[in-house]
């Protein structure tokens, strides 16, 4: 009887949350349409979904069953690939070719999760595209995969790749003297384009030409790498670049007879035609020039027409913005996958726009100010937070020869003169708010509005909302933008828009393989079960509001267990970072443990006092901090981090938070693992669900968590919360506490403004929508913002 | 007068042995199934609501567990 009841109960449960499912899509569908044409710029074929091409028959335990579609090669054990009709592929990191394949598959697909023996990628629309704009051609990336499948390649797939990618990157929208050009190498298709009527009306005619004649630009590709420049100024590298092709070639010719020749040769000739582009590069290329005050309908009638335009900033031709006095120092060593991917962005003497996706501490900011340095064009920087607006300074300063009058910083707290200044570096909220500014800052903005920006750089791009973005983009007018990111997720799937508001992603970097060459640290990660005190267990069960959240952060079990773990560490003389996104359990933690903490409405000044101990005072070697580390706070030293509440199931925030320590660490070789990552989990608390939630991401980049039941050791130190009594007056404290005390910290000041914008968004819009959490930010409707900057 | 009640002794962790008080309390099942509160571990409870119990844990454990391999 009461289990029918609870079945019909749960029924209901489902439905009601399927219909609130429902209703969210419509919500984020009307939040799509409101800022602005978004919708609109996603072409037609980019939303399609091989997904549902074909649907195998699945059995018990979800494996789909190809036999009868897919032909077995009688060479299989030698191809490294098995392609799956649902756009799935599946990778063999044991198989010899598999360098190539990966470079191969990291250029067309996504990666879905990377662990240690397989490899899973997934075609989309969007990854093609970025296929397409580096240079990829529809017919060499089918036959490829053909000849690196274990199979035949199913015909959906086939059809999906040449759906996605005929159409796309034949015309490019070229920034040259300052004027526009659209420009293609295949003339039909700019014909084709000219028959429209509206772009018809915005191409630029020069006086006296007459209407009959195509009157296209001819010109050349001129395709010498951009880089060049850059690797000349550090022979070294340069030097050691065809060193290690020649390697390659080498391990090729020991494992040939292993390997189907065809995948080699076919290979070679990939790569020999990129040689030539890259030194030739004679391509006829025909072009018509259009109106500047017409670029953005001309955009949008192309994608329309499903020709969407690739942006190019020919920055070596731009005469009318200055260039600016930046170079690297010689002393600079780009590592080869920040040589990689920047060789992606300039591949054909142009800069791209796009997305740049590198693991937290592998040395994004490095990326991007080499990018300004190559671009060398007045350059604008556009970070999360104060702090990290300084650290960009400083990396400008460490890394390039710029002068530091050229250096020019625009917050809240520090506004510098911008006159002839070269490299702006500011946060996005600085940019888009709205409300009223002081004196200096409008002035200031007046001035940004009226340059004309070589390159944006903007810093953990994956932070901010389209609309926040859109309003960025039409303040500040930049040819070319770069996005840099550790983690290209979010919890809704609206990291699909930037594809089409920056570019696509250009290059993401692989995690595992960078921690195995020590370009990163090599954590060991773990997550700590705090068994709940009865006490607490019981005040869990029977309270309803937000104070949940309070009493599983505070389970004294999990105090002792961060008490002890602290200890332990600094014994080993390592540096401890402790996260706590509730601001209640930080200062209770941090204020009974005696150590400093720093959270939201911390001062900068006091910010970078307590970093700067902990960086160089050997006493302070552990700190508290909330949510406003989570992004950009540079700690190289820090090598221990241990969590004890978080942003409920946010997969970004885990990510980032072990960034804190990926830096790699120095004297590292002796030891299997050089830093660790804790994750502290009261035991039968929605805590423990949000932690699976938590660590997708991290598993999809092939790493693994060790579940610690019991620290061993820890009953013998002499740790607080020992006794009952003890414990009793804790849990009093907590319910003594407010609701108000329950909140996780609401981005105050300058950190993590990004995630204030987004609370502005619909439910499923926040990270782990489906949580009850959440609900309460909904209601809480006053925007922080507002309040701060009326004290302003 | 005797009376005869059937149980079964239950030996669980202690914050377990707070949920189950909890639900006895709060008459989830509809009535009380707790006869003894042994010790921090231990209670003593009628034989018959044992299935229904354990239906109730499994569906609690599901909650707090998140199947990773689904996207």
């Amino acid at each position: 009887m009461g289990g029918n009841k609870k079945e019909k109960r749960e029924e209901k449960k489902q439905k009601r949350a399927r219909v609130e499912e429902e209703e969210f899509e419509y919500e984020e569908d009307d939040d799509f349409v409101e800022p602005g044409e978004v919708s609109q710029e996603v072409p037609a074929a980019a939303l399609r979904d091989c997904d549902k091409e074909e649907a195998a028959k699945t059995d018990e335990f979800g494996a789909q069953d190809y036999r009868k579609t897919l032909e077995l090669k009688p060479d299989h054990t030698s191809r490294p690939l098995w392609i799956a009709p649902n756009g799935h592929i599946f990778l063999e990191s044991f198989s010899p070719v598999y360098r190539h394949a990966h470079d191969f598959l990291i250029a067309i697909s996504e990666p879905v999760c990377r662990p240690e023996h397989i490899h899973e990628y997934k075609l989309t629309a969007y990854s093609l595209y970025a296929a397409v704009s580096v240079g990829l051609q529809t017919g060499d990336i089918i036959e490829y995969l053909r000849r690196l499948s274990k199979t035949s390649l199913p015909d959906g797939i086939i059809e999906f790749i040449k759906l996605c990618t005929l159409s796309y990157g034949k015309v490019k929208l070229v920034l040259k003297h300052n004027c526009y050009f659209v420009e293609s190498q295949f003339p039909e298709v700019l014909q084709k384009l000219l028959k429209d009527p509206a772009i018809q009306a915005s191409r630029k005619r020069q006086e006296g030409e007459e209407e009959s004649a195509d009157g296209f630009i001819t010109g050349e590709l001129s395709g010498k790498s951009a880089l060049q420049l850059k690797k000349a100024a550090n022979g070294k590298e340069g030097e050691s670049q065809p060193g290690t092709s020649a390697e390659d070639a080498q391990n090729g010719e020991e494992k040939k007879e292993e390997v189907p020749e065809d995948i080699f040769n076919y290979y070679e000739k990939m790569d020999r035609e990129e040689e030539d582009e890259e030194e030739e590069g004679a391509l006829k290329t025909v072009s018509f020039e259009i109106n500047q005050e017409n670029v953005e309908d001309v955009q949008k009638r192309c994608i329309e027409l499903e020709y969407p335009l690739l942006a190019e900033y020919d920055f070596r031709n731009d005469t009318v913005n200055p260039d600016i006095n930046i170079d690297l120092k010689p002393s600079t060593v780009l590592r080869p996958y920040q040589e990689k991917s920047l060789r992606k962005m300039f591949g054909n003497g142009r800069a791209r726009s796009g997305v740049i996706v590198l693991p937290c501490g592998a040395g994004k900011t490095l990326v991007g100010v080499t990018a300004a340095c190559t671009v060398r064009k007045r350059c604008i920087c556009l970070a999360t937070s104060g702090v990290a607006v300084e650290q960009w300074r400083s990396q400008f300063k460490m890394w390039s020869t710029i002068d530091d009058s050229l250096i020019c910083r625009f917050t809240s707290d520090a506004k510098d003169k911008p006159m002839g200044c070269a490299v702006c570096i500011s946060t996005y909220s600085m940019l888009a708010h709205t409300t009223k500014r002081s004196y200096e800052a409008e002035k200031m903005m007046e001035w940004m509005q009226n340059q004309e920006w070589g390159l944006m750089v903007l810093d953990e791009v994956q932070t901010i909302p389209a609309k926040m973005f859109r309003r960025v983009l039409t303040i500040v007018n930049a040819h070319c933008k770069l996005g840099l990111t550790a983690t290209l997720v979010r919890e809704d799937d609206k990291i699909a828009d930037l594809n089409f508001l920056i570019g696509p992603k250009l290059y993401e970097a692989n995690w595992m393989e960078l921690q195995n060459h020590g370009y990163i640290a090599r954590v060991q990660c773990a997550e700590v079960w705090c068994p709940m005190t009865p006490e607490f267990y019981r005040e869990y069960l029977t309270t309803k509001s937000q104070k949940k959240l309070l009493l599983y952060a505070m389970n004294p079990n999990k105090f002792r267990a961060c008490q002890f773990l602290i200890r332990y560490h600094e014994r080993r003389n390592d540096k401890i970072i402790v996260f706590s996104d509730n601001v209640f359990a930080l200062q209770h933690y941090a204020v009974t443990l005696n150590k400093p903490y720093l959270y939201g409405p911390t001062t900068q000044g006091e910010r970078l006092q307590i970093l700067q101990n902990f960086q160089h005072n050997p006493k302070v070697n552990t700190i508290f901090v909330s949510k406003v580390a989570d992004t950009s706070f540079d700690l190289p030293e820090a090598n221990v981090l241990i969590q004890i509440s978080a942003h409920g199931g946010s997969r970004r925030q885990e990510a980032q938070r072990l960034g804190r320590i990926l830096r790699a660490k120095k004297g590292s070789a002796a030891e299997e693992y050089n830093a660790y990552f804790y994750s502290l989990v009261s035991q039968d608390t929605v805590e423990m669900a949000y932690s699976l939630k938590r660590q997708r991401f991290l598993i999809n980049q092939g790493y693994s968590y060790k579940v610690i039941t019991r620290l061993d050791g820890m009953d013998e130190e002499d740790l607080l919360y020992r006794t009952k009594e003890e414990q009793m007056q804790l849990l009093q404290k907590v319910l003594a506490a407010t609701d108000k005390d329950a909140e996780e910290e609401r981005a105050l000041g300058e950190g993590g403004k990004a995630l204030v914008q987004r609370k502005t968004g619909t439910m499923s819009s926040m990270s782990g929508a489906d949580d009850t959490i959440y609900m309460e930010y909904r209601k809480k409707q006053v925007h922080p913002l507002f309040k701060k900057f009326k004290k302003t | 007068m005797v009376n005869v009640l059937k149980g079964v002794l239950v030996e669980c962790d202690p914050a377990m042995k707070q949920l189950l008080l909890h639900l006895d309390e709060t008459n989830e099942f509809g009535r009380k199934f707790v006869i003894q509160d042994l010790d921090e571990t231990h209670l003593f409870i009628s034989a018959d609501i044992v299935e229904t119990l354990q239906d109730r844990i499994d569906d609690l454990m599901d909650r707090l567990s998140f199947p990773l391999a689904e996207k």
